[in-house]
């Protein structure tokens, strides 16, 4: 009779076990969940600890490129910041060049990115002024493709990082055969690296050196050969370049701190979520420990009786 | 179009194209172990498309300048 009652209760206990109650987690699925979510902030600290090396690596190439294009400010003027810019100096037709990066897992710096560019389209429509558009990085293709995709006209994707001049005479190639020539204006849009902790959104207009009378540039110089038309050519080609190395370098810069900050937040969220999921699983093994227990004590005293 | 004057461009270069070729002929005239040091300088990739009509075309894969902007 005893080993009836045993039987029985084990059954009953092995069904009540493998019965799910909606809603309710088992004790099994909240172990599951947490050795996951382990695992996840494994993977979040060290991919924040690849960034922090790799930031240091884009950092000393970003502080080479600062002086190597600081000549171009006194062309083409400093790069402005797009929070609250009203944009009212582009000229009528521009072509708009936003550095997006490859990778993902890098916080806002895509979206940001993307919508100052969107921003830039619907000043301009609004000002009856044209545009275009080259994008620079998959992230920023996939974005615009969605919703200004009738806008751009090339797109570079798969970059190999690190950059160099080569990769930027390389775009500033397809900025040119994409008529970069015929435009009023080139914008590059760009995220500026500030600090480990702090990036900002930028651009700078390049506009093609030509004009005749008033608007002829550079009338203090005298060119030798007079061959003015050729020199302002390779000028602007050459002042394209330089700053696109400038501002690959400063964006690549800037996704790594971003990446690195989003890792750090990611490991942080990952840990407050095991603490939870642990309370609630140290839960559930105590009420399971209770329930036996009370089993076994109405047992043994159902056995007495 | 006006004749060109400058040799790199008679040559069928822009300035960008002959800065880049005189970079890498500078680099390769280096000694080991610089030589090595900045061969990377000279190496990039990404692959390229033209849009028509906010529909991405045919990606090409670009290496060397000359492949680029077509």
């Amino acid at each position: 009779m005893a080993l009836r009652f045993a039987t029985q209760r084990a059954a009953s206990r092995a069904i009540a076990k493998n019965m799910q109650v909606r809603g309710m987690a088992t004790e099994k699925q909240i172990f599951n969940q947490i050795q996951a979510t382990k695992n996840i902030r494994k993977i979040t600290s060290s991919m924040k600890m690849v960034s922090a090396a790799k930031l240091k690596g884009d950092e000393g190439r970003l502080f080479k490129a600062r002086p190597f294009n600081a000549w171009t400010t006194a062309l083409c003027g400093e790069p402005k910041l797009c929070e609250d810019a009203t944009y009212e100096e582009l000229p009528q037709k521009c072509l708009l060049v936003p550095f997006s990066s490859e990778r993902g897992l890098c916080g806002g710096v895509n979206s940001f990115i993307s919508r100052n560019t969107r921003n830039i389209v619907s000043i301009l429509a609004s000002a009856g002024k044209e545009c275009d558009i080259v994008v620079i990085g998959d992230k920023g293709r996939a974005q615009l493709g969605r919703t200004v995709g009738e806008k751009i006209i090339r797109s570079t994707t798969d970059i190999e990082s690190p950059g160099t001049f080569d990769l930027a005479a390389g775009i500033t190639t397809e900025l040119v055969a994409a008529g970069a020539a015929d435009y009023d204006a080139v914008v590059l849009i760009y995220n500026s690296y500030v600090n480990p902790a702090v990036y900002k959104q930028m651009y700078k207009v390049i506009t093609p050196f030509s004009g005749e009378g008033e608007d002829e540039p550079m009338m203090e110089y005298e060119f030798e050969p007079d061959t003015k038309s050729e020199v302002m050519k390779d000028l602007y080609e050459m002042a394209i370049t330089s700053q696109v190395f400038h501002s690959f370098m400063d964006a690549a810069a800037a996704e790594q701190s971003s990446r690195m900050s989003a890792m750090e937040s990611a490991s942080k969220n990952a840990g407050e979520m095991i603490d939870s999921l642990t309370i609630k699983y140290n839960r559930a093994r105590q009420a399971r420990i209770t329930t036996e227990l009370i089993e076994i004590i109405s047992g043994a005293a159902a056995l007495e009786d | 179009m006006a004749t060109p004057t400058t040799f790199w461009r008679l040559a069928g270069m822009s300035y960008v194209q002959y800065v880049t070729r005189a970079s890498s002929a500078v680099r390769n005239a280096a000694k080991e172990p610089a030589k090595s040091k900045l061969a990377a300088n000279s190496k990039f990739s990404y692959n390229a498309s033209v849009w028509e009509g906010g529909v991405q075309g045919k990606k090409v894969e670009i290496d060397v300048l000359s492949k680029a902007g077509i």
